[in-house]
């Protein structure tokens, strides 16, 4: 059972490690990455997330304790960044581990939906102005043929 | 005796009250939590709309019931709608 909020990268490598056990036949896992979206003309170039420490860290693990319990997951990871993330960069990691895939797919699926509708986390977009895709030439006027 | 209550707000509300904690004076004896929302809506109308949508914290625990008390020496915390992941 782990759950971190860490100013630091998260690594899915580190998260396998943490998952993988004798006897543990099915590993899943959610691996969030921030995107580079397009909107009202902007890009977006990194999130920035705030927690409220406390209570985040108590639904976290209530989640995890929940997921061993509904789903007999064994092993569980349920990590997120807190701070600014790039383009990109990991915001979040949800694993399970279990005797087989069923039962883990269940339970990571189960760890990153409650994290995202419960855990009091919020993100912040920044953004630049998208660069205009370069002008497509039409085909030249005023010219004769031949 | 009027001491206060530590305010926190975080995410849209602590863009639209313009500040990230505050000092709420409350008397000895406590008040309703429902009393400081609408008492801060008040001081800060831009907060208004946010609040309505908001999910508040008494020292780190969820208050399902905002007739609960809020004491001098508490935090209160208001938390807009999630966004992690």
């Amino acid at each position: 059972m782990s759950v971190r909020l860490s100013r630091r990268d998260l690594s899915v490598a580190a998260a396998v490690r943490e998952l993988f056990a004798p006897g543990l036949g099915g590993v899943a896992m959610f691996v969030g990455r921030v995107r580079p979206d397009r909107a009202d003309g902007r890009t977006v170039t990194s999130l920035v997330y705030e927690v409220d420490t406390v209570p985040a860290l108590a639904r976290l693990r209530a989640i995890e304790r929940e997921a061993r319990r509904r789903f007999g997951a064994e092993r569980t990871v349920l990590w997120h960044r807190v701070g600014r993330v790039g383009v990109e960069g990991i915001s979040v990691i949800a694993g399970a581990a279990s005797g087989h895939r069923t039962e883990a797919f269940a339970a990571a699926r189960y760890l990153i939906e409650e994290l995202k509708r419960t855990v009091p986390l919020w993100k912040e977009v920044t953004a630049r102005p998208s660069r205009r895709p370069p002008r497509r030439r039409g085909p030249a006027r005023g010219r004769s043929a031949g | 005796m009027t001491r206060a209550v530590r305010v926190r707000f975080f995410a849209t509300a602590r863009v639209a009250a313009g500040r990230a904690a505050l000092e709420w004076p409350v008397p000895d004896q406590g008040i309703p939590a429902r009393e400081i929302v609408r008492s801060i809506a008040e001081a800060y109308p831009s907060l208004g709309r946010t609040l309505r949508a908001c999910r508040f914290l008494r020292n780190g625990h969820y208050l399902d019931d905002l007739s609960e008390r809020v004491r001098p020496g508490d935090e209160f915390a208001v938390h807009p709608p999630y966004g992690g992941g």
